[in-house]
């Protein structure tokens, strides 16, 4: 791997005397990419430089949770970072040839700052910090939604990256050919019937439609681990695989979901301002509601448990060994509970 | 509670990911000895699983009968240990035979097949409901007062900790 990296960025310095690829280890933690970090050494007419750097590959197609491409990602962090100040990594450069790294993969730019995020809630040790940073990550959030598309999308690319058949051409056709995707990958994910409640919410959904609102550039797994921070602010958004031309409220209830699984409290912040939702309308103007909060956590979590739950499917059906599906069948669980409560099961407090 | 995965597949995922992801990484004899050790036990426990209720069932039934059989070859024996031994027959010996649990693999086809026509159910009333039949609301909130009670109890009894470990 090491030497496939060399070798990768020799073709991105190509004046360079010499590169070196030290430290390099995997991160742990990354649920559907696998992911490591490498400092290279740069050595070249301009003198020598060192970075740290990311690399983000796929894994293997059976054990796969989302199936998007890594150009596609490397297309878009470099279109963030043209048309937005989101921070997002530069992107080096990506090598979808399994060839090379075994997977497509793609190198980015290792960004500063914590991304342990739990130190941030429960009196951990940047609790003081929490209000500022939330406060910037909802800003930023609201400026990735207020982002022009055309700009940040100019070749359609996000408004179909899992070739499933979504229709982003208006929200109308996209809220349909979206719940016609969940509600035909269900037959993919009941392999166990506890996922009655999924199927229940897709038709639910699909029965009580919210208004509508403009579609815009989505996050797509914008949760309480998927940013950095230092000194009160964000130092990056992290983990674009999942983006796409969308509903912005999809973030922001995949956040309302993320928060309850992961035993945070992002949305509670910040404070002064009367928690993340009222802020973000602050910013917006979009004036989302609590009702319409939850009408999206059950769309963007089925979002993510359709795939989620796919390839729970395969390890089942033993097409593969990953041991991590097995261990994310119980943490997921409470999306059951959850689904049960924001439908008023009779029974669920 | 989940059929699939259930308890024979996780304890495979476990040997498998002993094996694949732990071993590799261990560096001294003693814990590569301790991990296959682990693999053992797994295994004896995937063995152990499914028949473990039947057998206890199937050996309480049949001590019944020892103690009473054991009692009766006595006859009428004198002395403190025969008697204690017609008395434990008289009185452990004579409780009911514990009912027969079903086979493992017989009580998850049941469920399952059961679970599979909920959802089924949950379809064809969505095409009633979509169609304006109010009566296919309540019975739709028949079908949620079952899984409301029985998504909380299963959570309670899944939950370990919070949280999605290894993440930030």
């Amino acid at each position: 791997m090491e030497q496939a990296l060399v070798e990768f960025l020799r073709r991105q310095h190509p004046d360079a005397d010499e590169v070196l690829v030290e430290a390099f280890e995997p991160i742990p933690g990354g649920f559907s990419r696998e992911t490591y970090r490498f400092d290279a050494v740069v050595s070249g007419p301009a003198g020598v430089e060192r970075r740290g750097y990311i690399l983000r590959k796929d894994p293997p197609a059976a054990a796969a949770i989302l199936h998007t491409s890594r150009k596609l990602e490397h297309e878009l962090l470099e279109s963030l970072r043209a048309h937005t100040s989101v921070p997002v990594s530069r992107s080096y450069g990506y090598e979808l040839d399994p060839a090379v790294f075994g997977e497509p993969a793609m190198v980015i730019e290792r960004m500063p700052g914590n991304g342990r995020t739990s130190d941030l809630f429960h009196e951990g040790p940047d609790a003081d910090q929490v209000d500022d940073v939330i406060r910037h990550l909802c800003e930023l959030l609201a400026e990735l939604h207020r982002a022009d598309v055309s700009a940040v999308d100019p070749h359609g690319g996000l408004a179909d990256p899992r070739g499933v058949g979504i229709d982003a051409s208006s929200w109308e056709r996209y809220i349909e050919t979206t719940l016609e995707y969940y509600l035909n990958g269900y037959d993919g994910i009941g392999y166990d019937p506890e996922f009655f409640v999924f199927l229940d919410a897709m038709q639910t959904l699909r029965r009580t439609p919210p208004r509508p609102l403009p579609l815009t550039i989505v996050h797509g797994d914008f949760n309480p681990a998927n940013f950095l921070y230092a000194n009160r602010r964000v130092t990056a958004l992290i983990d674009w695989e999942n983006a796409r031309i969308g509903d912005p409220r999809e973030d922001l209830g995949w956040m309302l979901t993320m928060d309850a699984l992961s035993n945070t409290s992002v949305l509670a912040h910040p404070r002064n301002e009367g928690g993340f939702l009222a802020y973000y309308n602050k910013l917006t103007g979009f004036g989302v509601t609590p009702e319409e909060l939850a009408w999206f956590s059950m769309f963007a979590t089925i979002n993510v448990a359709v795939p989620v739950a796919s390839a729970i499917g395969r390890r089942v059906r033993r097409e593969h060994n990953q041991f991590l599906h097995l261990y994310m069948v119980a943490p997921s669980s409470g999306a059951l509970i959850g689904f049960a409560q924001m439908l008023g099961y009779p029974g669920v407090a | 509670m989940y059929n699939s995965p259930d308890v024979d597949q996780y304890l495979e995922g476990l040997i498998f990911a002993i094996n694949d992801e732990i071993l590799p990484e261990l560096t001294t004899a003693k814990a590569q000895t301790t991990a296959v050790m682990m693999q053992a036990v797994l295994q004896q426990l995937r063995q152990t699983v499914p028949v473990y209720l039947g057998y206890l069932v199937d050996e309480h039934n049949a001590m019944l009968g020892v103690l009473r059989a054991a009692a009766a070859a006595l006859g009428a024996a004198d002395g403190p240990e025969a008697d204690r031994i017609r008395e434990r027959a008289a009185g452990l010996g004579a409780a009911a035979p514990l009912p027969t649990p079903p086979a493992y693999d017989e009580v998850i086809a049941a469920h399952r097949a059961l679970g599979q026509a909920l959802v089924d159910n949950a379809r064809d009333l969505d095409v009633l409901q979509r169609a304006g039949d109010t009566r296919a609301d309540e019975a739709l909130t028949v079908l949620r007062a079952h899984w409301g009670p029985r998504y909380a109890r299963d959570l309670a009894t899944i939950t370990v900790g919070s949280g999605f470990l290894g993440r930030g």
